[in-house]
């Protein structure tokens, strides 16, 4: 090692080792550069196709079903009957946001857009079935009763309609059965 | 102290019964200010720390406990006390509890030398700076045995790593603090910042003495930061390869105590860098002795501070720029730069002392002004 | 700088040393399983798979385009890269059009997507060698385009934005403008960081000379990407095998230079990724020009059943070769499909290369090579 790459080897040392002294200086010293957001006081924006927790409307579903199908990981699960006007009726529709990926795939297909990413991530539970959300509270079998019961009316009235109209003694159509999906 | 223990008799004859157990309690009283200091400074230190990271890595730091976070090391502490202290079943469990205290009691110690102010000092020991070299040498052992005792590969690399940095970076700790030593001509701590005094202001600092203790300033701070195993030289510790080193088993106030003493390090390290080459508790252009003794005390240990807590300051900067450098070429920046460099040092100041009789720069160029 | 052990020395004896799969700087799960004489690395084998996750065979239970989302798994810093790799394989496959502001945005994402990637890397590797803040630097300007990518996919590191066809959305509004002042911004951070770390005494210390692989060993053991490049082997599949509207656009191939030491060490890999980032900028500047309007997702049946036939296609992804080889036999579901992932190929000449070195090395050659786990396993 000859005597000037010695010195110039100190040398480098110095020079480099200030100019990067000289960048985090600045930055110590400039409170603008600050950049956390102090979380629970301050919030970052939240934008418009944020893929948050799922919600469905379910006035609007239509049980189609998509939304199952093209869930990569099984986590929709929905229940449906056939209701007296001949549209389906949800008996339940369950999100399982333990496993969900908040892929969006769902939301994407989903004909009458009724289900949604809200802008929410923020959730804590404690035990593992909470992490399954219900977005029908109503019991499943007093739906199913319910319904059962309208399409038996319906029926029925479609069956003294019909006998009204063409009078036939004979009944229509039996009630239908309680489809499941 | 026999002074000060000769002067409470004579205020309170009744004690002169038992001389000895006043100086014991005065000796208690001044062990225990001085270690509620150690440890006050090395919980400021963790806080000026993560403040003075978060800064420049444009973050904003503790900031919840206590006014802008200043009790954040009272959490922490609190934390580490209530931590269970685990134990591995493998490691040597005497060697294991008792590292944390040497390492603990090499640190602290050395607080004992450090000249706070005018004559706020422990015990003005006449080899105040040799005495400094020794006891932090226990420090080394105190990390060897950690990393062994641990029975953690690791652990055992990092204490080797630290034991081989200790040992080689003392060499030129100890060249670089001569200097000072040869122009007071004393080994203590007092008498080196009273030969800095004087009325030529900042220009009477040992660092303005001679262009070779100019230079032994910076070559003592970067040697000692490779003393106290701070960045770039902290590679015993090392998280991102060694897992922290010969603290990985360490929990609760175990751990504690390597954080505690690492801060105590570095305020000693900068305590003594400001009292060999800064000036001390020297006020520029100011006579302390001409004040009222409480005054004065308190003037000069404020002075000190501020010199001993910005050189601080400095060393956490330098540890947030710099990457860390490898153990071998640590090994030979110690043996092939720091080492002659320092010892060219000591050969210059020597014969600079022989040849102008002691005199510095400022002081030839203030008598050619007259 | 390898160093020798002098065999006549007092007798030594090998320390075997579990690194990872928790380990600070394996960056994941890897294990390396070293064998060291002290400080020196007599031998390191890499041993993968703690994250396997059996990606392969997820892809033949899934419809081609439900298996999107997992292409983010792949490679989760670049998950636009792999999501577009994937869906350029699958148009091959089944020779979709895809209309050209899509390709364009799929181009910008995975431009932005690699400055990100490359700047976890810079980040990371900064701070596996000590150097903490450089690495908040990185991340603080990754999130801006983390931000960026969440306005218009939605999400910040999953991003699942591309679909087969297209992408799920068009830009919103002003959203190149906002790519354009990230640009702005951006570019100067690159001369900061070179100043701050990169030529830094130690840091050139720690990298120059370490770790040295050869052009001819690169291409004998398959590295693609900026490890390849760090060699000095001009290859790049954006130029050497266009695809998308790569061939649209004026920019280098960066290669190593053998600046600070031996041509292929670390510094070179190193630096490669940091000219690259300056070079998709340049890509990125271009793209913005030259955007056309238009449908930006194909007509593409809901049920997608592509005729029978295989394909393999590859993209330039930040760490390398991505490849995807599709076999359809007719049906929603691909038959077969397998990835072959950079950083797996890359892991082979780990073994090699790491002979000799330094304990704290082999930190820097896992930095260097830029690895990244669940791309290993998959
Ligand atoms: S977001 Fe994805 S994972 Fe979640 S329910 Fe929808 S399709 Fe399934
Ligand atoms: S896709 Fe939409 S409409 Fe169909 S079942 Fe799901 S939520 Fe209901």
């Amino acid at each position: 090692m000859s005597l000037k790459s010695y010195i110039n080897d100190i040398w480098e040392a110095v020079t480099t080792t200030a100019k990067g002294m000289r960048i985090t200086a600045r930055y110590g010293i400039d409170v603008k550069e600050e950049v956390t957001i102090q979380y629970p006081e301050q919030r970052g924006p939240v934008f418009e196709r944020f893929r948050g927790f799922l919600a469905n409307d379910v006035k609007t579903c239509i049980s189609c079903n998509m939304c199952v199908k093209i869930c990569p990981v099984d986590c929709i699960s929905l229940e449906a009957v056939r209701g007296a006007d001949k549209k389906m009726v949800l008996v339940s529709y369950d999100v399982n946001i333990g496993r969900c990926m908040y892929c969006g795939l769902c939301v994407e297909v989903c004909p009458p857009k009724s289900l949604t990413h809200t802008g929410g991530f923020e959730k804590s539970m404690v035990a593992r079935d909470e992490m399954v959300l219900h977005f029908i509270h109503e019991d499943a079998e007093v739906i199913r009763q319910r319904v059962a019961r309208q399409v038996a009316e319906a029926a029925a009235k479609a069956a003294e309609e019909a006998k009204l109209a063409e009078s036939q003694p004979k009944p229509a159509a039996p009630a239908a059965e309680p489809e499941k999906k | 102290m026999e002074q000060l223990t000769a002067l409470i008799i004579q205020k309170v004859p009744a004690l002169a019964v038992a001389p000895w157990a006043v100086t014991l309690l005065l000796i208690g009283i001044v062990a225990f200010i001085i270690l509620q200091f150690a440890m006050v400074f090395a919980g400021f230190g963790t806080y000026l720390e993560r403040k003075i990271a978060a800064d420049i890595q444009g973050r904003i730091g503790p900031n919840r406990v206590g006014p802008i976070g200043l009790l954040q090391f009272l959490a922490d502490g609190i934390k580490l006390i209530l931590k269970e202290d685990i134990i591995p079943t493998a490691a040597d469990n005497h060697l294991f509890r008792m590292a944390p205290y040497l390492i603990f009691t090499g640190s602290f110690a050395a607080f004992v030398v450090v000249p706070f102010g005018f004559s706020l000092i422990a015990a003005d020991l006449n080899i105040g700076i040799y005495y400094v070299m020794a006891v932090t040498s226990l420090v080394s052992i105190g990390v060897l045995l950690a990393g062994w005792a641990s029975n953690n590969k690791w652990s055992m690399l990092g204490g080797m790593r630290a034991a081989a940095q200790i040992v080689s970076y003392e060499i030129p700790v100890g060249m670089a603090l001569i200097p000072a030593v040869l122009i007071a001509g004393s080994l203590s701590t007092q008498d080196i910042i009273r030969s800095q005094g004087g009325l030529l202001g900042i220009f009477g600092w040992n660092l303005f003495h001679n262009p070779f203790s100019f230079f032994s300033f910076f070559l003592y701070m970067v040697a000692a930061l490779a003393e106290t195993n701070r960045t770039p030289f902290d590679i015993p510790e090392a998280e991102s390869e060694l897992v922290s080193g010969y603290n990985t088993e360490y929990s609760g106030i175990r751990f504690g105590f390597f954080f505690m003493a690492e801060y105590a390090d570095v305020f000693v390290v900068s305590a003594l860098a400001t009292a060999c080459f800064l000036g001390g508790w020297q006020i520029p252009f100011f006579n302390a002795a001409s004040l009222p003794p409480v005054w004065a005390n308190l003037l000069s240990l404020g002075v000190f501070m501020a010199k001993a807590l910005a050189l601080v300051c400095v060393i956490i900067w330098i540890r947030w720029t710099l990457p860390r450098l490898r153990v071998d070429q640590l090994m030979r920046m110690s043996w092939k730069y720091m080492v002659p460099l320092t010892f060219f040092n000591f050969l210059g100041v020597s014969l600079w002392v022989l040849v102008f009789k002691g005199k510095g720069i400022p002081q030839m160029i203030a008598s050619i002004f007259g | 700088m390898s160093a020798t052990i002098d065999q006549t020395a007092l007798p030594t004896q090998e320390m075997t040393l579990n690194m990872g799969p928790q380990h600070p700087s394996t960056h994941g799960v890897l294990r390396v399983i070293l064998r060291t004489d002290g400080e020196v690395v007599v031998n390191a084998r890499p041993d993968v798979g703690y994250l396997h996750r059996g990606l392969q065979k997820i892809a033949e239970r899934n419809p081609y385009g439900s298996f999107m989302p997992f292409t983010d798994r792949l490679d989760y810093l670049a998950s636009m890269n792999c999501n577009a790799a994937y869906a350029w394989a699958v148009e091959k496959l089944a020779g979709i059009e895809v209309p050209e502001r899509a390709e364009f945005i799929r181009v910008i994402v995975c431009e932005l997507n690699r400055i990100s990637s490359h700047l976890i890397s810079f980040g990371s590797f900064t701070a596996d060698m000590g150097a903490f803040t450089p690495f908040l630097y990185a991340i603080r300007e990754r999130e801006r385009v983390n931000d960026l990518f969440e306005e218009i996919c939605g999400n910040r590191l999953t991003y699942n934005y591309c679909r087969i066809g297209g992408v799920s959305a068009d830009l919103t509004d002003g959203w190149l403008g906002k790519v354009k002042e990230f640009l702005d911004y951006f570019e100067p951070k690159i001369d900061e960081y070179n100043n701050l770390i990169t030529y830094n005494k130690i840091f050139v210390g720690r990298l120059a000379n370490v770790a040295v692989v050869s052009p001819e060993d690169c291409v004998a053991y398959g590295l693609t990407g900026p490890n390849l490049r760090g060699s000095g082997v001009a290859f790049d599949l954006r130029k050497d095998e266009p695809y998308s509207v790569y061939p649209k656009f004026d920019f280098n191939v960066c290669v190593g230079r053998g600046e600070k030491g031996q041509l292929g060490d670390c510094f070179d890999r190193y630096i490669v990724r940091i000219d690259e980032m300056r070079e998709s900028v340049k890509i990125l500047r271009q793209a913005i020009a030259m955007i056309p309007d238009g449908p930006v997702i194909a007509k593409v049946p809901r049920v997608f059943k592509p005729a029978a036939g295989e394909c393999y296609f590859r993209a330039e992804n930040p760490r390398g070769e991505t490849g995807f080889y599709l076999i359809s036999d007719g049906s929603a579901n691909p038959y077969r499909c397998q990835i072959r992932t950079p950083s797996y190929v890359t892991m082979n000449i780990f073994e090699k290369v790491t002979e000799g070195l330094m304990i704290a090395d082999i930190v820097a050659v896992i930095g260097s090579f830029d690895i990244i786990l669940p791309e290993i396993d998959r």
